[in-house]
């Protein structure tokens, strides 16, 4: 069995992700902790925006290469495709999870409370209902290419809903009442803007990483039950023969 | 046949079908009516109060028999494998689906018709002067809900666990459409001028646009077998 050209190109240059989103994510961390003074208006709370700011980012990145990801695979039908579509679903989830909970994080001491009906919070729940959705639907399928398909239509019909959601979502907390809180006004400063470039390229390098990873894994995966069902075919033939 | 008769028969059948067992619509009606009295149990309100709430409370009642409706249209079809033969159909797949859409349109159409006099009744409304205008955000919205909910409908009758994803994948992707509604009646219903809430009209129009063409060309993706 030959394993496939993509995933022996992927083995070849993870490692320099890996070790690219660690070198990153070191130096940022340094310097959104140690090394950065603390914001004049926010104090020490402005630090998880460095890793809050760079998970909502990667998060959108993720879905983006989601529903790219589907349309491939609606057009070549290559299952290695939806295998990385899987694996970058499961990732943007969490992703966007822990860019909530770190953003609740920072709105607790900051808008002093952990939930506001925010226009950047509510898509991003909404997002997240999305992949939560996509996930349930490819677990209820039975035939695997149904399931890739299916999942590939949610994707890119989500991908098209997701600026309209934006888009409503955003007028309506700006007719619906003055937006008490917002972070209009509050420019970043170049002393902040370094450390999160290096948290977001990490991030990113991150992301990429732990998604060629698990790529391999399930398309492994795919091969292990391919070749059991082959193999427990043959034996129940050879079982039949004698 | 043509196109255009396919999607004539399949508006037809289900026109029939309803005549017939008469299943879906008194469900969704039925259904809604205890949607209502379940949310005038839960808020006593004052006329106000209803004011602010009423357009929120129409149409969660409105999507949820929608939700109701819009299973129903393919679960249908799984008896003696009528969905099989719908894959069969030589036309291009859209056709089915834009005969399904106009099929669900019109039966979530009629249940909102049915149950608007019971809000109207139910929470003290004065609706004389915009009824024409609240008629277009009933249109507009649904339109939007059948055209995504009848792609999600197709889809989700051909996997497990059927009943519970058809709201799961749907009700995220029709928030602008909730919003939107629920944004546009709260301003009909408040007598407010027209150029207050009218982009809420237009982001529904824009979003039927849009989904009408995403799942008119997705279905065909949903439909093979």
């Amino acid at each position: 069995m030959t394993i496939h050209r993509v995933i022996r190109k992927v083995q070849r240059f993870q490692g320099w992700f890996g070790g690219g989103a660690a070198l990153c994510l070191m130096v940022g961390l340094y310097l959104g902790l140690i090394g950065s003074p603390p914001d004049y208006y926010q104090g020490e709370v402005v630090r998880i925006m460095y890793i809050h700011v760079p998970l909502a980012h990667t998060s959108l990145l993720g879905y983006t290469v989601l529903a790219l990801g589907s349309l491939w695979y609606l057009w070549k039908r290559d299952p290695i495709v939806d295998n990385m579509c899987q694996a970058v679903a499961a990732l943007t989830a969490v992703f966007t999870a822990l860019a909530l909970g770190t953003g609740m994080i920072w709105g607790k001491p900051t808008w002093d409370t952990w939930w506001t009906w925010d226009a950047r919070l509510t898509s991003f729940t909404v997002l997240l209902l999305i992949l939560i959705g996509y996930l349930m639907l490819r677990t209820f399928v039975d035939d695997p290419e149904k399931e890739a398909r299916y999942g590939a239509i949610l994707a890119i019909v989500g991908f098209v809903d997701l600026p309209i959601i934006h888009f409503s979502v955003e007028w309506w907390r700006t007719l619906h009442q003055p937006q008490s809180i917002s972070m209009r006004g509050v420019s970043i400063s170049s002393g902040l803007l370094v450390p999160l470039l290096f948290m977001s390229v990490g991030m990113s390098l991150l992301f990429s990483y732990m998604l060629m990873v698990r790529t391999q894994l399930l398309y492994l995966d795919r091969l292990l039950h391919a070749k059991k069902g082959r193999l427990l075919s043959q034996f129940h033939l050879s079982k039949s023969d004698s | 046949m043509t196109s255009f008769n396919v999607i004539r028969w399949i508006v037809w059948k289900d026109f029939v079908t309803e005549l017939r067992s008469r299943e879906t619509i008194s469900s969704m009606v039925f259904f809604a009516l205890i949607v209502i009295l379940i949310f005038s149990f839960s808020f006593s309100m004052d006329q106000q109060a209803a004011r602010e709430v009423i357009a929120g409370i129409m149409w969660v009642a409105f999507a949820f028999t929608g939700i109701i409706g819009l299973g129903k249209s393919f679960s249908t079809e799984l008896q003696n494998d009528c969905l099989e033969a719908l894959q069969m159909v030589p036309e291009a797949k859209g056709a089915i689906y834009l005969g399904k859409v106009a099929a669900n349109f019109a039966f979530m159409f009629v249940v909102e018709i049915l149950l608007f006099p019971m809000f109207v009744i139910l929470f003290n409304l004065e609706v004389v002067e915009e009824i024409s205008l609240l008629l277009l955000i009933f249109l507009l919205a649904t339109v939007g809900l059948s055209a995504i909910g009848t792609l999600f409908s197709a889809l989700t009758v051909q996997i497990r666990a059927r009943e519970v994803m058809l709201p799961i994948l749907l009700l995220p992707l029709v928030v602008p459409v909730m919003i939107a509604a629920v944004e546009a009646t709260k301003g009909a219903l408040n007598g407010d001028p027209l150029a207050l809430y009218g982009q809420w009209l237009e982001l529904l129009a824009v979003y039927d646009v849009v989904f009408t063409v995403v799942s008119f060309w997705m279905f065909e993706l949903v439909m093979d077998s």
